[in-house]
């Protein structure tokens, strides 16, 4: 790109461009072949369910929210985004791989904050995330990414006010990354 | 920014402008010459005026009927329950609507066979499967329906049946079309065909 | 004619073969691409690091396009996929608490994923507080039922709300995103003049 983006320290990404085409011909044919887009929250979702199906099984059965997706012939673990989301991890591995990425357990944060703190702010988010995923029908790629794609008018509704938001409240949060 | 972006942006413009400007169109399957062929010589897309009949007697819900006269013939005379969809107005979306619906076969009579069995033609090539055609139009459902000939001393029993049960229909249409004159056109409900839905939310 | 699952002509049972490898697709361009980096991916917040908007919305944009000429082609019917169900008042505040929790967690649940692979500790965190956030809506769901479905607008698409067609509004998405593309970078080039360059982990 331009002379500034040279640092030293920039790892080897692709360019984004170049990303994101691959990753909209991604979408084109996950489209193409299942009829649905990607997804990333539900295989959470799935956990989550499967995991208090296990504890309390009389608990979920009773629920209006865990009995939706409890069914006595399948494991809730057994569903599409579970496997897309393995695989998701497995093709972060073998990039990470590639690219020479993989190190030891590691915490990336601004240097102005500490490793605790740093943490700490990602459980809150990983909290709020999921909470928040729920009520939108999916997190940004499943709701914001392949909904606004299929032309969902919700998933535009939830791309425009996710980022919207990210950049309305971005200021009180600068420490944590700049 | 480097040159190369501009031409590559220039490249989704133009993808993207050049949706636009592609010509409208065909969202059905076209059926084969060969296979439409063999759809007209069968005879069994035709459907008797009796069995017309007994379908809107036993007010069957796997049928509708499609009248494809002009509306004024139509505001004239129709059978109870049918749809008007002029001939020249077969493509229309409302028309399309009304052809949709799920696993409901669609019956086109006119004065005679020779207008339905053109909209019939128009239908298979639009994709549609189940459609037919009432054999002899409206002018053979006058003759053997509402004014039924009464069949020769010597006949066979079959046809005294046959002439009881129009005897009957013919009661049934002339006298329920005294009564309900006004409703007969009923108003067109669309159920469009649902989307696919899938099981869980996208993510 | 696809889509090929819904329409028979892939047998189901390759279903979770195939969503194996669209997921090790997915995961590679993500992490390939820069975003098993929080710093590297919240950079878009502050404008010193616009890698999000363009590959998001070149992706999107790519999607759209090409959705429109496989429907044209008559290669995919468009009826036939999923259309993401629109609830608008419970989307609305759910894609803002996601925005707050973007911000704070500097993840995604996709892209934490990738950042689990490379070792990230910070995204594992960040997974366990989706695990934890999931857990606490299910729990308080019978509160909030009512909420949840409420402003139901069914399987609606972009088109049917705003009245034009599909084809128009992915050329109107387009010259936005183009727009959008050249202005980020003007917005970048101007803000990397004053800010430190970061160190990536």
């Amino acid at each position: 790109m331009d002379s500034i983006t040279k640092e030293k320290h920039i790892p080897k990404y692709i360019n984004p461009y170049f990303g994101g085409v691959l990753l909209g011909i991604l979408i084109l044919f996950t489209f193409y072949i299942t009829g649905r887009g990607l997804g990333a929250s539900g295989a959470i979702k799935s956990a989550v369910v499967t995991t208090v199906d296990k504890v309390a099984p009389t608990h979920t059965e009773s629920h209006t929210f865990y009995s939706k997706f409890i069914s006595r012939d399948n494991s809730p673990m057994s569903s599409w985004l579970v496997f897309e989301s393995i695989g998701v991890l497995l093709g972060g591995l073998l990039s990470g791989a590639l690219f020479g990425r993989i190190k030891k357990l590691r915490v990336e944060h601004s240097p102005k904050i500490t490793k605790k703190t740093r943490l700490i702010a990602a459980a809150i988010g990983g909290i709020l995330f999921g909470f928040g995923s729920q009520f939108g029908r999916g997190c940004t790629s499943g709701a914001a990414l392949s909904g606004t794609a299929s032309s969902s008018f919700g998933g535009l509704i939830v791309m425009l006010f996710l980022f919207g938001t990210g950049y309305a409240v971005a200021y009180f949060f600068r420490k944590l990354w700049i | 920014m480097n040159k190369n972006y501009f031409i590559l942006f220039g490249l989704l413009i133009v993808l993207s402008g050049g949706l636009l400007f592609l010509p409208e169109k065909t969202n059905y399957v076209q059926q084969s010459p060969e296979s439409l062929m063999w759809d007209i010589v069968q005879p069994t897309r035709y459907i008797s005026t009796d069995q017309v009949a007994k379908l809107i007697i036993e007010k069957d819900p796997l049928f509708q009927l499609v009248d494809v006269r002009p509306d004024y013939d139509f505001e004239a005379f129709s059978l109870p329950n049918s749809f008007n969809i002029p001939i020249d107005s077969i493509l229309t979306d409302e028309a399309n609507d009304i052809f949709n619906i799920e696993d409901v076969n669609t019956i086109f009579l006119s004065d005679d066979d020779i207008k339905a069995d053109q909209a019939w033609v128009i239908a298979k090539r639009m994709g549609y499967k189940s459609v037919y055609v009432m054999k002899g139009g409206l002018n053979c459902w006058i003759r053997t329906i509402i004014q039924p000939q009464k069949p020769s001393e010597s006949a066979p029993i079959t046809e005294f049946e046959l002439y009881n049960f129009r005897k009957g229909a013919s009661i049934y249409f002339t006298g329920a079309e005294l009564s309900t004159n006004s409703d007969i056109k009923q108003e067109v409900s669309i159920t469009r065909k649902k989307k696919e839905t899938v099981a869980e939310g996208g993510c | 004619m696809g889509p090929l699952i819904p329409l028979g002509q892939i047998s189901s049972g390759w279903d979770f073969i195939i969503a194996l490898i669209i997921g090790i697709a997915f995961g590679f361009i993500l992490e390939a691409s820069g975003f098993s980096s929080s710093r590297n991916i919240t950079g878009v917040f502050y404008g010193y690091n616009f890698v999000v908007l363009r590959f998001f919305f070149t992706a999107v944009i790519v999607a759209m396009i090409g959705l429109e000429y496989f429907d044209y082609m008559g290669w995919i019917d468009l009826n036939m996929i999923y259309i993401l169900p629109t609830y608008l008042s419970p989307m609305i505040v759910g894609a803002i608490i996601m925005g707050v929790g973007f911000i704070i967690g500097g993840f995604c649940p996709g892209t934490s994923y990738t950042a689990i692979a490379i070792g990230k500790l910070d995204a594992i965190v960040f997974t366990l507080g989706l695990f934890l956030g999931i857990f606490i809506f299910s729990e308080i769901f019978p509160y909030i039922e009512d909420f949840y479905y409420s402003g139901n607008m069914g399987n609606i698409t972009i088109s049917e709300v705003l009245g034009i067609s599909n084809k128009l509004f992915t050329f109107i998405f387009v010259i936005i995103a183009v727009i959008a593309f050249y202005v980020t970078w003007l917005i970048e080039k101007k803000v990397r003049k004053t800010i430190n360059p970061y160190k990536f982990e």
